[in-house]
């Protein structure tokens, strides 16, 4: 059984840039995902949190779709937030810290720097760029926040330690610096 | 005339297990390893009484006495590889740990499968020239391990299944067709529990178990490893099971200094699932060797000879200490199944909807012996009649040589 995919590599009818659908997200920061049906409750940023730690573990990972290439992303920033973290930050400085993390020099796939560069097709132009830097900007923000609340689980004032194990495990043996 | 118990000695790379035959479990379990002594002790109070040849330790005793003699081990990858060793071991086995005059009964030993028939022969002359004993039957472990799980519910007990064998350094998966085993498409994996102990380790080092002493980290996971893991249904919702009762899933170690007796606690977390799970994804901890267990058991399989195949899916047999793990049997037998029924029905659907397959019965049996399987099938085999019909005799091996021990016929049922 080999790593874990996303449930959302074959939806259609969504806006595809860079290789990552932008994604309907339930979020209430600004900017260009499209709304999402209240109804839902699982989008693309809870499947990756819940995922982050299964397949974290895993060094081989077959791209199937572009919701895997969004998984991926999110992944890999999840991993670069917990390593920001020491066992002794409390809540409100995470809170900050991964806030400053997100909207700061936000990677996306096309730039050189991100590790995965060559796996996903390039941008057209710079419009294109933009939109995309804006909505990873937003996926960031959320995925921050979520993530504080998953691990302050009030045990001890610092992060959770079962959490924290998995700073040194990079998924696909890849990192975002 | 009524006879004394025939003995039952398995010898295994890792441990020996011997007994008399019609218990449940071995009286003795003890490390296959030698002790001889070396240079410095050579003239200690032994060969002042010129009894040098006795001076020396086997299991446990030679483990503790490791400083004034050198440890060998006999045995390796379950062939017997120095002779003159292992007949000294055999004949501590004998008269210090079980004790009895091996003129007065039968003996039934294990080789591994594809062990050359040369061995069953020297086998044979240790046994009849050196301990004098008055029958021998060698039995394939593999074997042995399918006749121990017939006290299984509802166990066919046949001959005929797949063995998984894992101990301590390799799994093997030999398929048996009518008590013989099919050499040619036997398959080995190179994860076995010392490999589940160390990711154990490692998984402890990354939350931080900062107070385990590391001269007892490994014996810590090894205790951890079998006494909290489980196996999983699916590795991602059992992430989320613990997220959603902390209480329930995490779990707490006691253990003891070894050094200043010091009690101290260590937290066990998703180690508790994520042990087995290496033989589901071998990708957690090789990066050669990858392909998952329930896929080596289903080449095997589709690699025997196809009247056999049938009856090699539905009786998967467990042995080993490694296969101990609770619902390992359960998941293994779910994952072959979903093979198997896969590639069925592709080829309905290649077909074309003229045929329809039988659907084939997947059955993994695990039992309650598994840990000591081969020692227990030997244990049950050497009740029964045919026993002392099979075995070669003292009095066969003095009319024909060793040579008649090449062969050993196989049990038909438990009569």
């Amino acid at each position: 059984m080999p790593a874990y995919h996303s449930t959302f590599n074959s939806i259609e009818n969504v806006r595809v840039i860079n290789g990552l659908p932008l994604l309907p997200l339930v979020t209430r920061t600004r900017g260009p995902a499209p709304y999402a049906d209240p109804s839902m409750t699982r989008d693309a940023i809870d499947e990756a949190l819940e995922l982050f730690r299964p397949n974290s573990l895993f060094k081989n990972f077959e791209i199937k779709g572009n919701g895997d290439r969004l998984l991926i992303y999110i992944i890999l920033f999840t991993s670069q937030c917990l390593n920001r973290l020491r066992p002794t930050t409390t809540q409100s400085e995470a809170t900050k810290t991964l806030y400053s993390l997100a909207v700061a020099n936000v990677v996306i796939p096309a730039d050189a720097t991100f590790p995965l560069h060559n796996m996903y097709p390039g941008v057209s132009d710079k419009s294109e760029s933009d939109t995309l830097r804006q909505y990873l900007t937003q996926v960031r923000q959320e995925v921050a926040q979520r993530l504080v609340t998953l691990i302050y689980t009030g045990e001890s004032v610092g992060p959770s330690k079962w959490w924290m194990s998995f700073q040194k495990r990079h998924f696909m043996g890849k990192s975002m610096a | 005339m009524s006879r004394l118990p025939p003995v039952v000695i398995d010898n295994g790379t890792g441990y020996t297990k011997m007994g008399f035959a019609g218990n449940t479990d071995p009286q003795f379990v003890i490390p296959t390893v030698i002790g001889l002594p070396n240079q410095q002790s050579r003239y200690g109070i032994a060969s002042k009484r010129g009894i040098e040849d006795l001076d020396f330790h086997i299991g446990d005793e030679a483990t503790a006495n490791s400083k004034s003699y050198n440890l060998n081990y006999p045995i390796r990858h379950g062939q017997i590889d120095n002779w003159d060793h292992m007949e000294r071991y055999w004949e501590q086995s004998i008269f210090k740990y079980m004790r009895c005059e091996p003129e007065d009964h039968y003996f039934l030993l294990t080789e591994p499968p594809l062990n050359a028939p040369e061995n069953r022969e020297q086998m044979a002359e240790i046994f009849f020239e050196s301990f004098n004993v008055q029958g021998l039957y060698i039995a394939v472990q593999a074997v042995l391990a399918l006749a121990a799980s017939w006290t299984a519910k509802g166990s066919q007990q046949t001959l005929t299944g797949t063995v998984i064998d894992s101990g301590d350094g390799v799994t093997h998966v030999i398929p048996v067709a009518e008590g013989y085993v099919l050499g040619s498409s036997i398959k080995h994996i190179p994860i076995a529990g010392r490999d589940i102990t160390a990711f154990v380790q490692q998984l402890l080092r990354d939350h931080g178990e900062t107070n385990i002493p590391p001269e007892d980290s490994l014996d810590i996971a090894r205790r951890i490893k079998e006494q909290h893991s489980y196996t999983c249904h699916d590795m991602a919702k059992e992430f989320l099971k613990f997220d959603a009762e902390p209480v329930k899933y995490y779990k707490q170690f006691d253990a003891v200094n070894s050094i200043n007796q010091q009690s101290y606690t260590i937290d066990v977390g998703y180690e508790r699932f994520l042990a087995p799970e290496i033989f589901f994804n071998p990708e957690l901890v090789s990066s050669n060797f990858l392909t998952p267990l329930p896929e080596v058991v289903d080449t095997c399989i589709q690699v025997s000879p196809i009247d056999t195949r049938r009856g090699l899916y539905s009786n998967i047999v467990l042995s080993g200490g490694s296969t101990m793990f609770k619902d390992f049997g359960k998941r293994l037998q779910r994952d072959i199944k979903r093979l198997v029924d896969g590639r069925v029905k592709k080829s309905e659907e290649l077909s074309g909807g003229r045929l329809q397959a039988k659907p084939i019965d997947v059955n993994v049996v695990a039992h309650k012996k598994q840990r000591h399987a081969v020692w227990f099938g030997g244990s049950i085999m050497a009740c029964t009649d045919q026993f002392y019909q099979f075995s070669h005799t003292k009095a066969e091996y003095e009319e024909y040589g060793p040579s008649i021990c090449r062969h050993n016929r196989v049990f038909e049922s438990l009569a």
